[in-house]
């Protein structure tokens, strides 16, 4: 990007030129260009077109064109004018250059392997145009080519390049992933062993030979190569699998099997992995043993991260029964072997006050003692073990022996969060951060229990303490400009509790943008990696980019977004100030019409303000010295103002479907927003992609009955053919004279242990069947509190539902009156929790 | 606990447990910028032991060391630097900080003949230090004032990694050879394009010759 000072005086000079030449299209190309830099967009393609009037054939016309179309983001566009350009002056390496990168932006394989041939036509020397082609004709998925295109440039090497040339060394290794791919294992190892023996990146080499050599079946080779990369990293899994597998280990002998892993804990005494791993596939009293000695080592070190360490294990039953009994031994005195003294020194640092630190005064005295408190604490603070009392008793008592300890207090938060009492859980974490206020890891849990206690204020304000003081926008801005997600989720998430839906969405939308600008960021990457030469990585990147938004950062807002886009279709009262609270009452289908309406006025209005103030002055300008865009709506109000939610929903439900469809809550989050816009069709492929993965999901049962009883009532309005496949494929799920009642009531039977699915059924019941069964549904739902395994979080989701159907106040008493004898310690069921 | 290699996939719970645990932070592009100028020295510890929630469930991270080797080095003495380590609250002192420095040193030194690793660390931050200087051997080199934001003074500080390469030598019974980079340096510079705009050197070894290359920009015209 310019900097400012070189913006300003190429405007002058443009305008001196212009002073003397008006028509000069170029000069007036050149000013829309940077004019477009400042971030007056529209200006500025004005401009470009002017530029284009005056100069049809002027390829730089052109050219600026596409570079406004992409840095707007119009890459079709762009696309466009680039070509053109590039027809007027087709061997221009500029134009050229910029074609192939926006090529491969948007991966037009083809497209970019055709504009890295011509570029090669003119540079036939340099070497990244040779792999430039080859990346292009890799992931356009012709990998022979790909290296024959490597080879070729290889050949014209008189003599072989020196070992510090790392853009040889590293198209040597490239070369050989692509053999590798093309799943010609054996040459990809011959060629390794020729080409790359010298190869600087020693690490990578070593692991790909010994991958190679267990694919072929060569284990006594493989075996070396394996115990080679062990010397070098103990602490990784992979590796010891690779020795297990190439020394044929009957993974049914945990004798011979922990036998290799003793060997490596000998050698690596401040090795974990060693240790660790054989807990997992030892059972029985052999389990028993290692998990003593194992527990005990760690608890006479003192180290406050062994139960994150163990939790795994829980999964089996019974290794969480023996874990609870050995460890439960230590904090009666029995079963404790000698094992202090032998415990490696520790350092002597433990006189100083520690920011950062985890030492503290347990350590000084015996750390054996409060650190079986605190691993009993977490163990039954732990969801497959949870007894909060028990937990409770435990941190007291470590905390007697350590008033000071973070980490204590930090687990004591998370008892009470456990207990459901948000109130309490974020004040002993505000606690815990006082006891140190240096530790930015503390003060991030205090503001995260700060939200979920809906404390936006108070929790932003513990962030600013980190943030940069000098960020535009105050801690927010700099949270913002620093990619915070969590933050900006959880943020979002408390106002969305809270009802405030506008701020909710202006924090999903801000995710939404982050990932575009991570979308963008690879952008610089497709010419800096071939100057760069590190290939791999680049390759890398490009696939991870290419499903960048399955990632959960990106799929939790947008689901959450989703939701209240739904929301505001069907309660539009909710967008205006006046109403607030989401219970508010449910208008009819009249109403809703006069206020979309309404709201369609609002928000021309509010644009045209917006407008106004994009009047035309210097636009500030973030820390690159890249323009910076003023927010106009720093509510949320002008999103939440959309004449077509559903419409704006799509925006979120697009790349759910496109990156995370085998994530349930996705699908599901997809099927409401389909039904409601009647698209039936695409609502029932949600439906049958999310029973595929989990046909007795309790949702997918809501989501069946629901389509059948839309499909009885008001069949889509799509052609005859059309009709008939929606037809089957729904059949397959309810079929056309399924009795919905007994539907509905043989999946109450089936799962009348589970609340989420007997909360599913009386939905069903009281929402689609049956609305006169409200009050039947009412008081079998409070019965679901008394369920077994029913959780805190079911608890509150039926309490939601239970106002969403608008049952009777008496019934909504009693449930929250029995909520509390189930979980007494809870202030989630109070109304208005929040600060 | 797994130590690998970071990768891009992982730099999103990079970015999380830098912010989570440390006031300098970066943006994304910052982050693939050391992943794709030097993928050998960034490691991560991950935690691999529960099973994936979701198809979609990125690797769990709890720590990292985030590294470079400096761009223009004085007197062209090849050196690393360690622009950002961090641990899990959750997950220190299990010796992951430790593991992580050490794997990043050796493929400094391996992989771009580093002489010596630098880097910066307030001085009141303790267990840092104490990481530092007495578990793996670094020095104080200086002191610089202000270095940090909110004004807290920063050590500067150096460690030594010629041993490394000796270990290497007597392991791999190879000549470890020289630094990447130096002798191309010799040959001259051979410029490309002439963008205006904001410059960031690249240097990149070859045997023709150092490119005093300059990163692309997108605005030209
Ligand atoms: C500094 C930090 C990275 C250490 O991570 P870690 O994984 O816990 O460190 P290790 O377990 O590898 O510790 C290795 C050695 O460092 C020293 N050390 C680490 N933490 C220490 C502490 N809190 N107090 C005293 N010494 C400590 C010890 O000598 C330790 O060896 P030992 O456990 O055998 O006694 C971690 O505390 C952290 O992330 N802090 C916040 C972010 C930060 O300050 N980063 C450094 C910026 S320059």
């Amino acid at each position: 990007m310019f900097c400012i000072g070189q913006l300003h005086r190429g405007i002058k000079a443009a305008d001196q030129i212009l002073k003397k030449k008006p028509d000069h299209g170029d000069t007036i190309a050149m000013k829309a260009l940077i004019i477009n830099n400042q971030g007056h967009t529209e200006e500025a393609f004005a401009m470009a077109k002017l530029a284009l009037q005056k100069s049809m054939k002027s390829h730089i016309c052109w050219h600026v064109y596409g570079l406004l179309y992409r840095s707007n983001k119009n890459f079709e566009e762009a696309l466009k004018a680039y070509k053109f350009a590039l027809k007027l002056e087709p061997d221009s390496p500029q134009i050229q250059k910029d074609l192939a990168f926006l090529q491969m932006q948007i991966r037009d394989y083809p497209g970019y392997v055709q504009s890295r041939r011509a570029i090669i036509q003119n540079k036939t020397l340099f070497r990244q145009n040779w792999t430039a082609l080859a990346v292009a004709q890799h992931l356009a998925g012709d990998l022979w080519e790909a290296e024959r295109t490597l080879t070729t440039f290889e050949e014209t090497l008189r003599s072989p390049p020196p070992k510090s040339d790392i853009e040889h060394a590293e198209a040597i290794l490239y070369k050989n992933t692509i053999i590798a791919e093309m799943g010609e294992t054996e040459r990809a190892l011959d060629h390794l062993n020729a080409a790359a023996k010298d190869s600087p990146d020693r690490g990578w080499v070593m692991e790909k030979k010994a991958d190679y050599l267990l694919q072929l079946g060569r284990m006594k080779e493989a075996e070396d190569a394996y115990r080679a990369l062990l010397d070098r990293n103990a602490e990784y899994r992979r590796y010891y699998e690779g020795l297990v597998a190439a020394m044929e280990i009957d993974k049914s002998d945990p004798q011979a099997l922990k036998a290799l892993y003793d060997e490596y804990a000998q050698k690596n005494p401040r090795g974990d992995a060693a240790r660790r791993i054989p807990l997992d596939f030892l059972t029985g009293s052999d389990f028993r043993e290692a998990a003593d000695s194992y527990l005990q080592r760690m608890l006479s070190k003192g180290i406050p991260s062994l139960f994150a360490n163990i939790k795994a294990l829980y999964a089996d039953s019974s290794k969480r029964d023996t874990v609870q009994d050995l460890v439960e031994g230590y904090r009666s005195g029995q079963g404790v072997v000698q094992m202090n003294g032998t415990a490696e020194k520790k350092p002597e640092s433990t006189e100083e006050q520690q920011p950062n630190g985890v030492e503290e005064k347990a350590e000084k005295t015996e750390p054996f003692k409060p650190s079986v408190h605190f691993f009993l604490a977490q163990h039954y603070n732990y969801h497959l073990s949870r007894d909060l009392d028990k937990a409770m008793e435990s941190i007291e008592e470590a905390i007697k022996s350590a008033p000071e300890s973070v980490d204590y207090h930090m687990t004591k938060a998370r008892i009470w969060k456990h207990h459901g009492d948000v109130q309490k859980a974020a004040a002993t974490m505000e606690h815990a951060r006082t006891l140190d206020t240096r530790d930015r890891y503390i003060n991030t849990k205090a503001a995260k229990y700060q939200l979920r206690y809906n404390d936006n204020d108070g929790a932003i304000e513990n962030m600013g303490l980190f943030t940069r003081k000098e960020a535009a926008g105050g801690p927010l801005g700099d949270l913002l400009d620093m990619q915070c997600q969590w933050f900006i989720y959880e943020d979002g998430m408390s106002y969305m509790r809270q009802g405030k839906l506008g701020l909710a969405l202006k924090r999903f939308m801000s995710i939404f943008s982050t990932f575009e600008t991570w979308q963008e960021d690879q952008y610089d990457f497709h010419s800096f990696s071939l100057r760069k030469g590190q290939i791999r990585a680049y390759v890398d990147m490009i696939r991870w980019e290419d499903h960048l938004r399955e990632h959960p950062f990106f799929a939790r807002a947008a689901i959450a977004a989703a939701e209240i886009y739904v929301m505001l279709y069907d309660r539009p009262e909710l967008a205006s100030p006046m109403t607030n609270g989401v219970n508010g009452d449910r208008n009819s289908a009249e109403q809703r019409k006069a206020q979309r309406k309404a709201r369609k006025e609002a928000e021309k209005a509010a644009q045209a303000e917006a407008q106004k103030k994009d009047a035309r002055k210097p636009a500030a300008v973030d820390q690159n010295g890249d323009p910076k865009k003023e927010d106009k709506d720093p509510k949320g109000d002008l999103l939440m103002k959309t004449s077509d939610p559903l419409e704006d929903a799509m925006k979120f439900i697009n790349p759910l479907l496109e990156f995370s469809p085998k994530y349930p809550k996705a699908q599901q989050t997809a099927f409401e927003v389909f039904i409601r816009r009647d698209k039936d069709l695409l609502a029932l492929r949600s439906l049958l992609a999310s029973h595929a993965i989990d046909p007795s999901d309790p949702t997918t049962h809501y989501q069946s009955l629901r389509l059948r009883q839309k499909a009885i009532q008001k069949p889509p309005a799509v052609p005859e053919a059309a009709l008939k496949v929606f037809e089957s494929e729904l059949s397959t799920l309810v079929s056309h004279d399924a009795d919905l009642s007994k539907l509905n009531n043989d999946f109450l039977q089936a799962h009348h242990e589970s609340a989420p699915h007997v909360q599913a059924s009386l939905r069903v019941r009281c929402e689609l069947l049956d609305p006169a069964s409200k009050d039947t549904a009412s008081q079998d739902l409070i019965r679901t509190l008394a369920l077994e395994g029913s959780t805190l979080e079911d608890a509150l989701r039926g309490l939601e539902l239970l106002r969403g159907w608008k049952a009777d106040e008496k019934y909504v008493d009693t449930y929250i009156a029995a909520a509390h004898e189930r979980y007494p310690k809870a202030t989630t069921f109070q109304e208005g929790q929040a600060k | 606990m797994d130590i690998r290699v970071l990768t891009p996939a992982d730099i999103p719970h990079v970015q999380s447990t830098n912010i989570t645990n440390l006031p300098e932070n970066y943006f994304l592009k910052y982050y693939l910028y050391h992943a794709l100028s030097w993928p050998q020295l960034s490691y991560v510890a991950v935690d691999v032991s529960r099973p994936k929630k979701s198809p979609y469930e990125p690797p769990r991270i709890v720590g990292y060391v985030l590294a470079k080797m400096e761009e223009e080095p004085i007197n062209n003495i090849q050196h690393g630097h360690i622009t950002s380590l961090s641990v899990m609250r959750t997950h220190r002192r299990l010796g992951l900080a430790e593991k992580l420095m050490r794997q990043s040193q050796r493929a400094m030194v391996e992989t771009y003949g580093a002489h010596y690793v630098s880097l910066h660390v307030r001085m009141s931050n303790v267990a840092a230090l104490r990481l530092y200087k007495d578990t793996l051997g670094f020095d104080v080199e200086k002191v610089e004032a202000k270095y940090y934001a909110d004004g807290e003074d920063a050590y500067s500080m150096k460690m030594d990694l010629e041993f490394i390469k000796d270990q290497l030598e007597e392991t791999y019974g190879v000549d470890e050879g020289d630094a990447v980079g130096e002798e191309g340096k010799k040959d001259g510079a051979r410029k490309e394009g002439d963008k205006k705009g904001k410059k960031r050197k690249v240097k990149l070894g070859r045997g023709l010759g150092v490119g005093d290359l300059v990163e692309k920009n997108e605005s030209k015209g």
